[in-house]
């Protein structure tokens, strides 16, 4: 049995990038635990930390040694090892040599094929010490820093610097050089409340040590919930909350080793600002989390996180402060200035700016959209006068100097400078959704309005990039095609819009220049939005193979998609399912065998036997009372009534031959089955059925 | 306690000396328009190769959109940078910087200094590198960056560079919020302010950049540089090769301030200067392998 022990791994670093850091340790928690495991070294936990200096492992009851192994080498066999006279071959004088022991000693291994020469030898297991070094530089390797960077005179590469590292297992150092580091057992503490060494004596003393003497909290959670603490316990005494970005949050937690909230406040004059604008200054530049009061209202203050128990905090407060002030001055200027230039006034120059090198600028952008949309609006009953006026404005406030330094606010400045300029509220508000849904989950348009306006926009890029054939592949996707897409398909199916989606292309592929041959992308542009729409439904738990059935039929309106796979879904249940979609593979299969079929008219007089009698009856009574259905789209009642004809397909295939000797008689039962193939194909190809 | 660094020129004063006695060489400002430090040839061509090097100096840099006609209390068209370049960049390399903060009577005890990343590129110098911006109390006031490339070429072995905001950092340490006011100097109650010396400057440099500058004679000047600058690289000479690039680089940002260049052609220009700026470096390379890179013997002989 081997001993166990805790292992503590820190890793100093210069101050490393905040997106990354949660990521990197966590790679380094997988990628060193996997390395033990493969190593046979057992353990019973590993945990990271992380801070902006270091990346930590604390691994528990790790293996000091690998296990012992016994293992028994197969030589040849008894028969095969001496010649006639007795005397050993090469090969077997060979295998001894290679066990290390002669021919005499090896073992006689018996077994149901005959007898074999064997040795069985005893691996001794390598020390954890001895393997460590190794394991940890190559995870450190393997993490998947976005740009490594060299430094000084060495070769090593990393995400920054490396200026420490601490190996301690159990009590004791493990001396080695990783990453061109020698190895110690000290950390260091807070870059300024504590510069120097520390000695860590044992590893469960590590974050105890740092937090005790050191100023650092190396436990990432521990530190991201004091930050939350502190913020809330700040915003209470304000009367107030703090809003809190998840991913400011994250990175604010990323950018610290010792958090300290402070309040710092701004001049009441810029409340008078949209809130996102202030929002934004507060959050992407400083790092701030913005204040509300109780009735929602943004607050003349902010909750900032130093770095620092600060020995003169108003000197710290008065610094950020002295930041913030000048931004908001200058967005305070943009705000006006944009204003008193007029949205409208920005429609020009739109000519002034290039959308994509070979499509042209957003001005003929804004012009396709505008056709797109008016075309949508006609089918789905919009305001068309108002469509056509949002559509008009909806990239001018891409030129705004607010967008020009928040563009992220594309769309909503949009939206208030369009109120500021006495525009239907409408038509404000649609400049906004523009732009929806930002992100995967986030909400959809919901005016028609809008929904018109946000579907031109993601059509109208997605046609236009295909046209330069810049088509996203594996991780590329530059100009965000895979979520233009998504977003338009989510405004389709969960708008419950009755558009058909191939006429929608057609039309706007019209629109672009002839030279970009836009119309042969509608085809490659239809099918990439199919497999979004796939992937979309699976992970909303539909089966695979119920989508394969209807994508099959290909049809154009995706309301009416979403229909015909609800239907199938329900059909999938039913206790005829299976057999009937067996019955239309082996139909498919029959028919793709017999190559063109000659005619799909069933000759009533070349039906001999009473099975096929009987399904040619019920096909042209199910034909005519499907019909209706069909009709209104209701294909769960359609399918329901199909399953009915379980029991005569299968006497059918039972009692009759298909593929007899008499031509005609062959013909009309191809024909036959052509016919009921035809019938459910109206709904779904479900010969794609897996069974459940 | 007083604080020693109360006028600019003091805390110019006060960098030279504390880079002075880290071995640098303590430089004067290229003598042309730049738009920072990193175009100085003590960066640019001292990042190429293998010799060691250590420099420090005061750049100032022109970015004439930055310009706002002397109005606006942060922003300026021509504004000062300390940079200190140090070849091979030592492992102690960010103690060095706060060593020099607190030279500059920046407390630590009290303030917030954060390096919080920031990857550094020039479009035009065909240079990257990874590193941070320095935040005190929440203002960035310094780059740092260890230079991986410099004119397309893999920088070995790597250089710090660091760049002082001058004007960012006077306004903190004199607590002062408008540019124009901070103290240039002092001497007993006789105070001559940054806004006396170069407020005229902003608001003029502002109508030339912004309107008034020939834009097809600009146009004309650039390709005049960088035919030159061509040519001279043929000649096997890369500083006046460079000085051309230089210069076509600022008739550049000239003509972008002047709205002269849409968004297509601006790669152009950028990707044209780019060409230069390779193929100097290149031939920099050249020149100093040719003669035996002799810093790297004197600093092995010593």
């Amino acid at each position: 049995m081997s001993d166990k022990r805790d292992l503590l791994i820190e890793i100093g670093v210069e101050e490393m990038p905040p997106g990354s850091l949660k990521p990197l340790a966590s790679a380094f928690h997988q990628s060193l635990s996997q390395a033990l495991e493969n190593g046979q070294l057992n353990f019973t936990d590993c945990q990271w930390f992380a801070t902006p200096r270091r990346l930590g492992l604390l691994i528990q009851q790790l293996d000091t040694a690998q296990a012992d192994i016994t293992q028994q080498r197969k030589g040849p066999s008894v028969e095969a090892a001496f010649d006639e006279s007795g005397k050993p071959t090469k090969a077997t004088e060979g295998f001894a040599r290679s066990c290390g022991v002669t021919v005499d000693q090896l073992e006689r291994l018996e077994t149901d094929k005959g007898t074999w020469l064997a040795f069985t030898q005893q691996i001794k297991g390598k020390q954890s010490t001895e393997l460590l070094p190794e394991l940890i530089e190559q995870a450190l390797k393997r993490l998947p820093i976005a740009k490594r960077m060299r430094w000084g005179n060495s070769d090593i590469e990393f995400v920054r610097p490396i200026k420490w590292i601490l190996l301690l297992f159990g009590q004791d150092a493990i001396a080695c050089n990783i990453m061109g580091v020698e190895s110690g057992t000290h950390s260091y503490g807070h870059r300024f409340h504590h510069p120097q060494p520390i000695a860590i004596k044992s590893v469960d003393q590590y974050l105890s040590t740092l937090k005790d003497q050191a100023f650092v909290i190396a436990d990432y959670s521990e530190r991201q919930s004091m930050i939350k603490q502190q913020a809330k316990s700040l915003a209470d005494d304000l009367h107030g909350e703090a809003i809190i970005d998840a991913d400011l949050l994250d990175e604010v937690t990323s950018l610290v080793e010792w958090p300290v909230a402070f309040v710092g406040n701004f001049d009441q004059q810029f409340l008078s600002l949209p809130k996102e604008v202030l929002i934004a200054n507060m959050q992407d530049h400083q790092k701030y989390f913005p204040l509300k009061d109780k009735d929602g209202k943004l607050m003349a203050c902010f909750i900032g996180i130093a770095n620092i128990d600060s020995t003169d905090p108003a000197q710290l407060r008065n610094g950020n402060e002295r930041v913030i002030q000048p931004r908001l001055s200058d967005a305070a200027f943009f705000w006006e200035k944009d204003i008193k230039f007029g949205l409208e006034n920005r429609v020009d120059a739109l000519k002034q700016v290039i959308y994509q090198k070979q499509i042209g600028n957003l001005h003929e952008r804004k012009n396709r959209i505008t056709e797109i949309a008016s075309y949508l609006a006609k089918h789905i009953n919009a305001d068309q006068t108002k469509t056509k006026r949002a559509a008009e404005l909806c990239l001018c406030d891409l030129l705004t100097e607010m967008v020009y330094e928040f563009s992220e606010l594309q769309g909503t400045m949009g939206k208030y400078y369009a109120t500021a300029a006495g525009e239907d509220q409408d038509v404000a508000d649609a400049l906004e959704a523009f732009y929806l849904p930002r992100y995967s989950g986030d909400e959809l348009p919901s005016d028609p309005i809008a929904q018109c306006l946000s579907l031109s926009g993601k059509v109208e890029s997605l046609l236009g990039i295909f046209a330069i054939g810049k088509i996203p592949t594996g991780d590329k996707d530059p100009y965000g095609l895979r979520r233009a897409a998504i977003g338009a398909l989510r405004i389709l199916v969960e708008g419950k819009l009755d558009i058909d989606l191939r006429a929608l292309l057609d039309h706007s592929a019209e629109q672009f220049d002839a030279s970009l041959k836009a119309e042969q992308q509608v085809q490659a542009v239809f099918d990439f939005m199919m497999e979004r729409l796939r992937r979309y439904y699976l992970d909303l738990g539909i089966n695979p193979d119920v989508f394969d059935a209807v994508a099959a039929v290909t049809p154009d309106n995706l309301l009416d998609f979403d229909q015909r796979l609800q239907a199938v879904t329900a059909f999938r249940q039913l206790p005829e399912a299976e057999s009937l979609a067996a019955a239309n593979k082996r139909i498919n299969n029959i028919l793709k065998k017999n190559g063109e079929v000659v005619t799909n008219k069933i000759n009533n007089t070349l039906l001999d036997e009473t099975a096929e009698q009987t399904l040619a009856g019920l096909l042209s009574e199910y034909h005519t009372n499907l019909a209706p259905m069909l009709d209104n789209n209701e294909y769960q009642q359609a399918l329901s009534h199909l399953a009915g004809l379980k029991q005569p397909v299968d006497d059918f295939f039972d009692n009759v031959m298909v593929m007899c000797e008499d031509e005609a008689t062959k013909q009309n039962r191809l024909a036959l089955l052509g016919n009921l193939n035809q019938l459910f194909l109206q709904i779904a190809d479900i010969s794609k059925l897996q069974g459940k | 306690m007083q604080n020693p660094v109360n006028s600019f020129q003091q805390l110019i004063f006060a960098l030279q000396n504390f880079w002075s006695e880290k071995g640098c060489v303590v430089m004067q400002p290229y003598d042309m328009e730049m738009g920072a430090g990193t175009f100085h040839p003590a960066t640019f061509l001292h990042a190429i190769g293998p010799e060691p090097w250590r420099a420090a100096y005061v750049q100032p840099s022109r970015r004439p959109t930055d310009g706002r006609y002397g109005d606006n209390p942060n922003r300026l068209q021509h504004y000062y940078q300390f940079q200190v370049i140090l070849k091979p960049s030592p492992d102690d390399i960010q103690q060095y910087y706060l060593d020099s903060l607190t030279a500059l009577g920046v407390d630590t005890s009290i303030h917030d200094v954060r390096f919080v990343e920031d990857n550094w590129e020039s479009p035009t110098l065909g240079a990257w590198g990874l590193g941070w911006e320095v935040w005190l109390d929440g203002m960035e006031i310094s780059q740092f960056t260890y230079f991986q490339q410099v004119g397309g070429l893999d920088c070995k072995p790597v250089s710090g560079e660091m760049t002082y905001g001058l004007e960012r950092i006077a306004m903190c340490l004199q607590n002062c919020n408008n540019v124009y006011d901070l103290v240039w100097t002092q001497q007993d109650d006789n105070i001559v302010t940054y806004g006396d010396i170069y407020h005229q400057n902003e608001v003029e440099m502002s109508n030339y950049n912004f309107d008034l500058a020939d834009t097809s004679s600009l146009f004309q000047w650039f390709d005049t540089c960088e035919q030159q600058s061509q040519l001279l690289i043929e000649k096997q000479l890369p500083l006046p090769a460079y000085e051309m690039a230089i210069k076509a680089s600022h008739a550049f940002n000239l003509l972008d301030a002047r709205g002269a260049i849409s968004v297509t052609e601006r790669q152009q220009y950028i990707l044209r200067v780019r060409s230069l700026s390779r193929a100097v470096a290149q031939a920099y390379y050249d020149s100093r392998e040719a003669l035996g890179f002799p810093l790297l013997q004197e600093s092995n002989s010593a």
